[in-house]
């Protein structure tokens, strides 16, 4: 059961680094104050906010207290 | 007098660590009639202040360094700054002001979830009842949901935008300035590390768990 918990963690993270990974590869960036893709700098936010919360829900797991 | 003495042998870092950590007078009666401990403080509002003030810096600090990685910079700070004494404001002042109230607008959201939020959610959904960690930790992220929701949908457009004379930010932030909707996951990036922070801080358990903090972390334990 543990481990299946911490599989899906993982799936988040790994979820999350995808996102990222194709927001920030495949479409224009910003360049100064100019804002880049629409849809790539989404991706980014998106993909950031997954990998957020993969690493809280495994913090949270593996809290002591528990 | 047992006690005292075996106080006595154990090493001085852990006699002032047991010094600093005894509960004071009325608070062990809180802490008992509650049956409940926190990973901060010894009370929930204690704990949901330090909690909150933590979890907004944190955000606040992110927000600021989200042009780092391509995304549009949320500068809160300034944005109630501009509030409050208008865009023509000296901006150090601006800052500073702005700061105080954002931080302080984080504690309130942060108390309100710790005390009423928190509770009526593990009454709510019965899933979240039991007062574990991650269950803890499910609720912040929930509430950072619900404060994206609020930030979006009614504060930067309702009074972020007359500011600017209008049309500056879209219909629940689908534009802001130069950015798109980028703006909006921007957004909801900066509540998920607030809510992240807070529910990973704010985590009442059952006081009774085995096995508490110091015991798994090894402090005061040989």
């Amino acid at each position: 059961m543990a481990s299946r918990t911490l599989l899906v963690y993982a799936g988040l993270f790994l979820l999350g680094l995808v996102l990222l990974a194709v927001g920030a590869l495949t479409q224009p960036y910003r360049v100064g104050a100019t804002p880049g893709s629409e849809v790539g700098e989404s991706l980014v936010a998106i993909g950031l906010t997954f990998v957020i919360l993969g690493i809280g829900y495994f913090l949270a797991w593996a809290n002591p207290t528990q | 007098m047992g006690h005292a003495a075996a106080e006595q042998r154990s090493p001085p870092s852990e006699r002032l660590y047991n010094i600093a950590s005894r509960p004071r007078a009325g608070e062990e009666m809180e802490e008992s009639d509650s049956g409940v401990k926190y990973l901060i403080g010894r009370s929930a509002g204690k704990s949901a202040v330090i909690a909150a003030f933590v979890a907004t810096h944190v955000a606040t600090m992110a927000g600021l360094w989200f042009g780092g990685v391509r995304l549009p910079q949320f500068n809160f700070n300034m944005l109630n700054g501009w509030l409050v004494l208008g865009l023509t404001a000296d901006p150090v002042q601006t800052f500073v002001i702005g700061g105080i109230l954002h931080y302080t607008s984080g504690i309130i959201w942060g108390v309100v979830f710790a005390l009423i939020v928190h509770p009526a959610l593990g009454r709510f959904i019965k899933p979240l009842a039991a007062l574990t960690p991650t269950n803890n930790y499910i609720k912040g992220v929930l509430w950072g949901l619900v404060l994206w929701v609020i930030s979006s949908a009614f504060w930067m457009p309702l009074l972020i935008d007359p500011l600017f004379g209008g049309g500056v930010v879209g219909p629940f932030l689908t534009k802001f300035g130069l950015n798109g909707v980028q703006a909006l996951f921007a957004n909801l990036l900066w509540h998920s590390i607030y809510g992240v922070n807070l529910g990973l801080l704010f985590s009442p358990t059952p006081a009774a768990t085995r096995g508490s903090w110091r015991a798994a972390s090894g402090v005061g334990v040989r």
